[in-house]
Order: C-alpha cells, then structure tokens, then sequence
C-alpha cells in the first residue's frame, strides 16, 4: 500500500511541471514550425489547424514551441492562439463533436461542390419561394465563385509587408 | 460542448438557489422528471442550447446565403468593381484565416449603398457598404472592421441572438425538399427575423463588445495595428450628428463613446501596436481610386 502511494506521489510530482506549460493552439491554415525566426527559415514541420503546442519560450512575434511530437521550433505568434479554434459541425451528419480534420474536409466538399452546381438546391428553393430576381441569384453566385487562395493571400501580406513578412 | 455542459450546471445552479430551503435533494430528484416544474426547466435550457449548436456547418451557410439574398434586396447589388471586391476579399480573408474560426469559407462584399454599415451573415459572408468604405482611410482600418465582422461569425451571434426561433428548434442539418411547405415557412419567418436584428435592430450590446476585442486581436494578430478599431469608431462619431441614423451603423451598434473608451484601454494588451501595418497606399489604389470613379 505505501509503495502504490508513494509511487502515486512520484508521478504526480513529474506530471506537475507538464500540467503547468503553457498551451497554445494553432488557428491559420497553412502554419509552418520553422528552423528559425523568420518566415524564410527552414521548414522543421507542418502544423495543421487544431494542433496542440507547448511554449518553450514566449516572447515577440515569434515563439518557441514543441509540437505533439516532440519537434521543436519557432511559429509566428499570429497563428497561435491561447484558446482552441472553434469546431465545426459536420456536413451531413449534424453531430456535434466531429473532430476539427473531419469537419474541415466536410467544410471544404461543401465549397468546391458549390462552383459547379451554382446555388445549393436548398437556397434556390429558398429564392424560388420568394420569388427573388434571377439578376440578384446571379449576384449571390458570382459572390460565392470568388475565391480566394492561402497563396495569394501570402502573396498579399508580402507585398504589404504585414505580420511574419514586415521587415 | 463545453457550453451546453456549463448551461446545465447553469440550470442546476439556478433550481438549486431559487429555493435553497425547500429540499434541494428533491429538486434533483424531479430533474429525471419531464413532467415536473424542474424536468421543464431542464428541457428548456438544453433545447435553446441545442438548437444553436447542433446545427451543421451547411445549414448555417444555406441560412446566411438565403439572408444574402435579402440583404441585396434592401441595401443594393455588389459594386460593379472587381478590383475592389477582390481586395477586399485579400483583406478579409487575410484577417479571417487569424480568427477563432479560420476553417470556413469567407466572403467579402462591398454593397452599392450610402447607408454605412457592415454585418455579418451566418456562415462567413461578409457584407460592407460603399458608404462606411468612405470613412475608411487605411488598410487596418478595413481589417479591424472585417475582423469585428469575422468575430460575429466565429462565435455564432446571429444565430445565437434568434435561438429561440421555431425553425431552430431540434433542427441538425436542413435540405431542398425539408425547405418546402410548413418547415419552409418556418425558414422564412427565421430569415425575417434574422433581417429584423442585423438590419434594424441590431444584435446584443454584450456580442457587439466581443466582436470588437476578437477584432483588436484577430487584427493584431494578422500584423495589422489593432489601433485602427479605435480611429474608425472615432471617425463615425464625428459623422454621427449627420447621420439619419435608420439602418446604418449607428442604429444597429451600441454607443460609440462607449466602444472608444473599451477598446482604447484594451490596447495596453498590444504595446508594440503603434509598429504594425496601415498600408495606406494600397488601400488609396484600390479603394480611393473606385470611389473617385463614383
């Protein structure tokens, strides 16, 4: 018996300084661990949307943070936050809890389909019982095909010189 | 799922301190029971708490498009300037992707109307008047006013600010054919009353206040000066006399002394904010250029 509380003490004692880190999740798409510093760094990992982080060492607009995997290096503090990213429901299914990768794919199926078919069959029956102009559905149809990529928005803020790109 | 875990509590909490004399044990006891004062209660709470947070993703977006179309109805079509809708988009998508709820799509529209204002759909589009474009000076100024919006949209205001609707009760995902007879009316009375609290109304103070901090943050951490907020909200006050008020931003937004002085103090959090990007040079290209072209 005092064997098991001691080694139950031992093991709360070592989990101590882990339940202390500092956490942080990563909310952009598109974040990279870098060797260094700088957005021009060497790539050390890809982090996906909803990946936990421990901070190594925060301060600035670079942090150093170890990912679930253990692999160390620096993130732009833009893409962190010290909550975690909202989840979305799923497509289909409506459950909540998806997990974040499933629902993004859902997400994602949802807006590719839409470029091809125009409007979704349930707001063209919305429109139809309104009676809405067709000008005004072509309207919300050349709103949603306007699309805008993760590279050009990099592009974008490069030229700007804005966040991880500003000098 | 954390929420709907505190609501109860919540309305645990609530049964229990309502009548903390009267055996709270028995009040417990009665939860099991839906036909009790307690089980109703319960019921209740969860219903509301559900009927917002069960929906899926596509039948949030097919209610923000449906109130897209209203909006075009009532303050004009998109400005015919696809340069500027573009930017606008590069702009918004840039602050959104920082957001709490970066894995949507968004849109972003600049409606051809005097009226200034900016609201949020459901879903993640995003609409902004010509007419609040004018007061705009910079490119941070834009991004705080999109990120306000983005904020709306992550944490689900619109939504939540009607949850009581009929339509919204138990409602997981919708499709083409449970749109049509009662359930079809019941989407479009919700729309209705969607249009009455984003275009005339306005949503609650509380959320309002939200998103302008989710927009000093998301801003900030874009690397845009989360400072722009701030001179925005300034520039419309100056104009606030002027305004004939109906459907603009001032109708529909809580006092601006009041969002000034909250936003100016929580700047402290940003010290170095005064360093980030304005850009107003790109911002005169692309927006000043379309409104000489008025």
């Amino acid at each position: 018996m005092k064997k098991t509380t001691v080694a139950l003490l031992l093991l709360a004692l070592a989990a101590a300084p882990a339940l202390g880190a500092e956490k942080r999740w990563v909310v952009s798409e598109g974040t990279e661990l870098k060797a260094e510093q700088s957005v021009s760094a060497a790539k050390v990992a890809e982090l996906p949307v909803g990946a936990e982080l421990t901070l190594v060492e925060g301060a600035g607009r670079w942090l150093k943070v170890q990912s679930a995997d253990g692999k160390e290096g620096w993130v732009y503090a833009g893409r962190v936050s010290d909550t975690q990213p909202v989840a979305e429901v799923g497509g289909g299914e409506g459950l909540f809890g998806d997990s974040l990768q499933k629902s993004q794919i859902n997400t994602a199926k949802a807006d590719s389909a839409r470029s091809i078919r125009g409007l979704s069959p349930e707001v063209a029956q919305y429109a139809k019982q309104r009676g809405t102009p067709e000008a005004l559905k072509k309207e919300l149809d050349k709103i949603l095909s306007r699309k805008v990529s993760d590279k050009e928005v990099r592009t974008f803020l490069k030229e700007g010189k804005i966040g991880e790109y500003a000098q | 799922m954390r929420t709907s875990t505190m609501s109860l509590f919540f309305a645990l909490a609530c049964l229990c301190s309502v009548e903390a004399h009267a055996g709270w044990q028995d009040k417990l006891q009665n939860l099991m029971n839906p036909e009790s004062r307690e089980g109703k209660i319960l019921s209740g709470a969860t219903q509301v708490v559900s009927s917002s947070q069960e929906m899926s993703y596509s039948t949030e977006r097919t209610v923000g498009e449906s109130l897209a179309l209203e909006s075009m109805q009532r303050f004009g079509k998109p400005v015919p300037n696809e340069a500027l809708q573009k930017y606008v988009n590069l702009v918004g998508n840039a602050v959104a992707r920082n957001s709490r709820r970066s894995t949507i799509p968004y849109q972003f529209v600049v409606l051809d109307s005097p009226v200034r204002n900016a609201f949020a759909a459901p879903g993640g589009m995003i609409f902004v008047s010509r007419g609040l474009l004018d007061v705009v000076d910079n490119e941070a100024e834009l991004a705080a006013v999109l990120a306000h919006e983005v904020g709306h949209v992550a944490e689900k205001h619109a939504l939540k600010s009607i949850r009581r609707a009929q339509f919204l009760q138990g409602v997981g995902t919708i499709s083409a054919a449970t749109m049509k007879g009662g359930d079809g009316k019941k989407f479009e009375s919700m729309i209705g009353d969607l249009q009455s609290t984003l275009f005339d109304k306005g949503l609650d103070q509380g959320m309002e206040y939200e998103a302008d901090l989710a927009a000093l943050e998301t801003a900030y951490r874009t690397g845009y000066d989360p400072a722009a907020m701030v001179s925005v909200l300034q520039k419309l006050k100056k104009l606030e006399a002027s305004d004939s008020g109906k459907g603009s931003w001032f109708s529909t937004h809580p006092p601006l002394d009041e969002r000034i002085a909250r936003l100016s103090s929580r700047l402290e959090k940003y010290p170095d904010h005064a360093s980030l990007a304005k850009v107003p040079a790109r911002f005169a290209k692309y927006v000043k250029v379309a409104k000489k072209g008025k």
